[in-house]
């Protein structure tokens, strides 16, 4: 039986036009970032920069969060420490309700997509609406966003579309993207206008100043944040950085890396609230600090969530990131989730992946994503009992010639057999694409013993 | 123990304290130009005109807002007016409630400074009054002066105006509001300003 | 000089021609080849399905095997690519980094050991060439795409196939995305594994090549199952088997 993502990935984005459409649209992002470091003269440097930058300041992440959060309230901010998911998910209650908040507009952060923050907002009659345009095309949709910067890469224009047509009022069988896009901009106005609180991420947290950066190509961010009396920054304990020198280096790899663009159109440091308004600051664990206590692991934790991983990933970009299961999807899910999520099957993504290293090639902070896949697939990622079975016997075979040798020789017996469709063919996963190799013949090792030469005789 | 003790005493107990600060990064030299940043700006869906000074500059930016609205509906910040005088626009009232500046066509504003490498302009908070107003308004106008145009964003951070990150918020504006959410194709003004104008100001 | 050869499990046993190609175009570049009978597998499979027990095991065990070998060259960029990057995890640094500083890709053994590009090789055909994961980003067999801030230069595995005479290297879009192999990968996301695949096969064709070739035998046998099933694609030919074709017009 395959794996779970394999059979969702055959489900959920099918074989097709939308497959290409989808692999497609995932690469160009891939060739844009490309594009774009190449024309930057300082790219390769500023990676490895990032990478020096982040593992300073994991390794003194006790010092940065309290600096930060000093800072921070030191300019107005209130902050607070959640836990876990439960724990962010009733701090944004209480501080909703003490407001009488009822009304908030949200933009994109993964933060709040891991911790299920919007369902449980939701089932407290709290009416919350994404206002990145791809988060709220997947909101109306009643799905996950799908990528972690284009969260509605798996949609076409049409069904956009019709989606839109049934809950914006835009006309029958327009799909045109400006027009659609028009029509998200009159319906999320009046929403921004009406909001009694504005929920954000934050792409970094800056301790020398106690500021948060946000990021956004819409300027959904800074119209709520605008806005609203009320404004709320949910982020993981990861995002803190040391020092605005440092923000410099970061702000330069992002959108280059994200969408090729050398800058995103709006990048707020925002530090304390807007004159007559309140700014919530909320630092989340939810698994964190373990993963930062696991010297082999921590690495991951320096990611600044720019999706350039995804766009390179032939998995993903074949899979789509609904397969994954997951808030966060591709090689860095793959390598977040054995740390921050529970159950076999997302502990096990790190199996997901062909080993390629192309995410490691591109990441702007130089996680070593592919060897993080290896290193949990050996310690901490579930395994089925019969694989373990099968590679306790593999390799007691392997350790015997004469039987590695009378292995070799009863699978080639049995070729022809393998080569057969039936029920019980260990070969049929195989067998579902691809024919078998054709029948080897004799092993090289016979073969080259058979070539006679002297000094060969043992 | 609090939530906060709790999850700091787990930082503290993961934490080496080995790992070293990097030395500074030192940028590839690039030009500070205002050429060179309209380049950028225009890359970014943006349109950058000048440097341009005096009664030039305010047919400019007069010119600008005709195209586009009736004298009520353009407002300018006060450094703008400094450098402009009159013209078809208004000061901002300082009443201004949220649907009054969702009626906003033009704003005219002053940028603090502008980054040649990506072709933002930098906004202060003290200027962008109210928060909302660059935002909300359909088109937006930043006059900057090119003496301010940095290289890169490390030249950027390290020279931000006294108290840029003391009053609330310092936004790098590049280009108009922007979206590709719907298949790749890019679409201007997805919420906010749908163009953005950069008027270079000599000397 | 004397080198032992390093014959992948996978290797011996489905594709030995490709043992044998690369033993006699050693010998014909002056080496003096031997085969160690002992040798069953590097462990790689059991690296990558998780199995640190067993891999370690068999990496011990591999270092026994070769113990004494000055040269140890291996047609299988993905198995040298473990013995330099997973062996110190399962063996120890000291151990592994001696092992790896012996142990060579046929190609880069051929170019940066032997220092020879043009060994005399004639396969006039048009030929695609598969640069494989692992070579190419873990061994630096290649330039990978990736890396943009620089210029390209041809890598070891190109230079050969460039002094092969009459060969024609063909281009193909998306020159080193993965062909989708991946090991147990292939059969434990079958449908991922043949999407990524026929993509693959779908650029090797559109290249006009006859012949795709490559570093690892694994990743060719999977194209040429896929190859094989769709009816239409290039043939494989591992890069032994083209260096050590002497074919005549």
């Amino acid at each position: 039986m395959s794996a779970a993502l394999d059979r969702r990935a055959a489900e959920l984005l099918p074989a097709g036009e939308r497959l290409t459409a989808h692999d497609a649209a995932v690469f160009a992002l891939r060739v844009k970032r490309d594009a774009a470091a190449r024309t930057e003269p300082d790219f390769e440097r500023l990676r490895e920069q990032a990478r020096a930058i982040k593992a300073h300041a994991l390794d003194h992440l006790d010092v940065y969060l309290e600096r930060f959060e000093a800072r921070a309230q030191a300019a107005g901010a209130r902050v607070h420490f959640a836990a876990d998911a439960a724990d962010l998910q009733r701090i944004t209650l209480e501080l909703l309700a003490a407001k009488s908040a009822r009304r908030v507009v949200k933009s994109k952060s993964m933060l709040t997509e891991e911790c299920r923050l919007n369902p449980h907002l939701e089932r407290h009659g709290i009416e919350v609406v994404d206002t990145d345009l791809g988060e709220r095309i997947v909101q109306l949709g009643g799905e996950p966003p799908s990528h972690i910067i284009m969260p509605a890469i798996h949609r076409t224009r049409a069904d956009i579309g019709a989606l839109f047509e049934r809950e914006m009022g835009s006309a029958p069988g327009d799909t045109d993207p400006g027009r659609l896009t028009a029509a998200a901009r009159r319906d999320l106005r009046a929403r921004f206008l009406a909001a009694d609180a504005a929920i954000t991420g934050a792409n970094f947290a800056v301790a020398e100043s106690g500021t948060l950066v946000i990021v956004t190509n819409e300027g959904n961010a800074d119209l709520g944040m605008a806005l609203a009396p009320l404004h709320i920054a949910c982020l993981g304990i990861e995002k803190v950085i040391p020092g605005v020198a440092d923000l410099a280096v970061f702000l330069r790899l992002l959108a280059r890396s994200a969408t090729g663009q050398p800058i995103s159109a709006y990048t707020s440091l925002v530090t304390g609230p807007r004159a007559g308004a309140e700014l919530h600051v909320i630092l989340v664990d939810n698994g964190r600090t373990r993963l930062l206590a696991n010297q082999r692991h921590r690495s991951a934790l320096a990611c600044i969530r720019c999706g350039a991983c995804l766009n390179t990933c032939p998995v993903y970009r074949r899979a789509g990131g609904h397969a994954y299961g997951w808030a966060v999807p591709g090689p860095i899910g793959a390598v977040l989730a054995p740390a921050l999520t529970a159950g076999d099957e997302l502990r096990s993504l790190p199996f997901a992946s062909t080993l390629c290293g192309s995410c490691s090639a591109v990441c702007p902070v130089k996680i070593d994503l592919h060897d993080q896949l290896v290193a949990w697939r050996g310690s901490d990622s579930p395994r089925a009992p019969s694989a373990r079975r099968a590679a306790r016997w593999a390799a007691r075979v392997l350790e015997r010639p004469a039987l590695y040798r009378l292995a070799g020789r009863v699978t080639r017996a049995l070729w022809p057999l393998l080569e057969r469709r039936f029920a019980a063919n260990p070969a049929n996963a195989w067998l579902a694409a691809r024919e078998l190799p054709e029948h080897p013949g004799a092993s090289f090792r016979a073969r080259f013993r058979r070539r006679a030469r002297p000094e060969d005789t043992p | 123990m609090s939530t906060r003790d709790d999850l700091l005493a787990r930082v503290r107990a993961a934490v080496i304290h080995a790992a070293p600060a990097p030395e500074p990064f030192e940028p590839a030299h690039r030009r500070s130009d205002f050429a060179a940043f309209a380049a950028q700006l225009a890359a970014a869906g943006g349109e950058g005109i000048g440097p341009l000074a005096g009664a030039a500059l305010r047919e400019c930016v007069a010119d600008l807002c005709r195209r586009f609205a009736p004298a009520e509906r353009v407002l300018a910040s006060d450094a703008a007016l400094l450098r402009l005088g009159t013209g078809p626009w208004q000061p901002i009232p300082s009443d201004s409630t949220p649907h009054a500046l969702a009626d906003v066509a033009v704003a005219i504003l002053c940028g603090s400074m502008a980054v040649a490498e990506n072709g933002a302009v930098g906004l202060d908070g003290r200027e962008a009054r109210p928060r909302a107003l660059p935002v909300i308004c359909e088109r937006l106008v930043l006059l900057l002066e090119t003496r301010r145009i940095v290289p890169d964003m490390h030249a950027a951070l390290a020279q931000l105006p006294d108290g840029a990150l003391a009053h609330h918020h310092f936004t790098f504006v590049a280009g108009p509001s922007k979206t590709a959410d719907i298949e790749g194709e890019l679409v201007l003004g997805a919420h906010g300003p749908r163009g953005l104008t950069v008027i270079g100001i000599d000397g | 000089m004397d080198v032992e050869l390093f014959i992948p499990c996978y290797v011996d046993q489905l594709a030995p021609q490709v043992g044998l190609a690369s033993a006699t175009l050693l010998e014909r570049l002056g080496c003096r080849v031997r085969f160690d009978p002992r040798q069953t597998c590097c462990g790689q499979p059991f690296v990558t399905t998780g199995a640190r027990d067993e891999a370690a095991r068999l990496a011990r065990r591999h270092l026994r095997v070769f113990e004494g070998a000055d040269a140890i060259v291996c047609p299988s960029a993905s198995c040298v690519a473990t013995v330099r990057h997973r062996y110190a995890d399962l063996i120890g640094e000291a151990d592994a980094r001696g092992l790896a500083a012996r142990t060579f890709e046929l190609g880069e053994f051929i170019i940066r050991v032997l220092n020879r590009s043009d060994v005399g090789a004639r396969f006039p055909h048009r030929v695609a060439l598969l640069e494989s994961c692992h070579g190419l980003r873990e061994l630096e067999l290649g330039w990978p795409s990736e890396r943009v801030s620089r210029a390209p230069r041809p890598g070891v595995t190109e230079s050969l196939l460039r002094a092969v005479d009459g060969l024609e290297l063909c281009e193909i879009e998306r020159r080193d995305e993965c062909c989708g192999f991946g090991g147990a990968f292939s059969v434990e996301y079958p449908e991922i594994s043949a999407r990524i695949g026929g993509a693959k096969l779908a650029a090797l064709s559109a290249s006009g090549a006859e012949f795709v070739t490559g570093t690892d035998a694994s990743c060719l046998l999977h194209l040429d199952g896929l190859r094989r099933r769709a009816g239409t694609g290039p043939r494989v030919l591992h890069l032994a088997e083209i260096l050590a074709s002497r074919e005549a017009t």
